[in-house]
């Protein structure tokens, strides 16, 4: 019994530290009102300060709809995601329009398609704790049909 | 007792208070609408349900917010869930200027393609005041 309870905690110990943390926020009030209405809260870590720049430059055509600032809450929003950005090259935009979603870290983490009717832009929906910022594999649940890294 | 009476009080002050504001944003573009057009004769909010419906291009108001403003919608782009846009079923619409003019802005420029009119949006603000949920 005694040694279930070891392995048992062995694994969870193991699982938690390959699994990494995958938790962010919280996130300033600003960011969450402007930004998290027609989508989830994108973790700025997730993205370099150059993508969040080329983002921010075209809120008038943000994939699609109109996403645009009064120039006092875009100037804060902008300086916070530069603040929080990633440093590391595996984040940068490979894109003018700087999509988080072709960034080599997250085509090799996603596969670089979805089955149809799903989207990118909702994490909520296989990331089950992305509105609370927890996108740990526990809450992950994967649609039929959906094949990772070309599986 | 006591407690209840000031819940009730506390309750009505806020819907009060939520009704000013909306009274405020209508006078506003109402003011607007007749310097535009010195024959306006008031927001109708039969025109604000036919503006709701109408399709123009890809998109209507309906496309995101649905058939049924005292439902919730979903965005066209990112399915994410949008809550109702009826002050019936959602105290919290129209109750805030700067979000209104916010959303007026970038939506009309997605449905669109320009900015709306003061009548068009005083038109919609003075149907979703009709919706009962």
């Amino acid at each position: 019994m005694k040694r279930v309870f070891i392995a048992g905690m062995v694994w969870a110990f193991a699982s938690s530290v390959c699994a990494g943390d995958h938790r962010y926020g919280p996130y300033p009030k600003r960011y969450m009102q402007e930004c998290a209405s027609c989508h989830v809260a994108y973790p700025p870590e997730l993205m370099t300060a150059v993508g969040w720049r080329q983002v921010m430059q075209q809120l008038g055509k943000h994939y699609g709809t109109d996403a645009s600032l009064d120039a006092g809450p875009q100037a804060e929003i902008s300086a916070f995601l530069e603040r929080q950005a990633s440093r590391r090259e595996k984040h940068a935009p490979t894109e003018a329009s700087a999509r988080l979603s072709r960034s080599s870290w997250f085509v090799r983490e996603h596969g670089p398609t979805l089955p149809p009717k799903m989207s990118f832009a909702r994490c909520e929906a296989c990331h089950t704790g992305a509105e609370q910022m927890d996108y740990s594999e526990r809450g992950l649940r994967l649609p039929a049909g959906y094949l990772r890294r070309g599986d | 007792m006591k407690f209840l009476l000031m819940l009730l009080w506390g309750l009505s002050a806020s819907a009060l208070a939520n009704t000013g504001v909306v009274a405020q944003i209508q006078a506003k573009l109402a003011t607007e609408a007749r310097a535009a057009d010195a024959s306006f004769q008031g927001f109708s909010a039969q025109r604000g349900e036919a503006f709701y419906r109408a399709r123009q291009g890809d998109w209507s108001c309906a496309t995101c917010h649905s058939d049924q403003p005292a439902s919730g919608g979903r965005h066209a782009v990112t399915h994410k869930a949008i809550l109702p846009l009826a002050p019936s079923s959602n105290p919290e619409r129209f109750t805030d200027p700067y979000k209104v003019e916010k959303w007026f802005k970038r939506n009309c420029n997605d449905v669109l393609n320009r900015a709306c009119t003061a009548r068009e949006k005083g038109d919609f603000i003075a149907y979703l005041l009709t919706v009962r949920s």
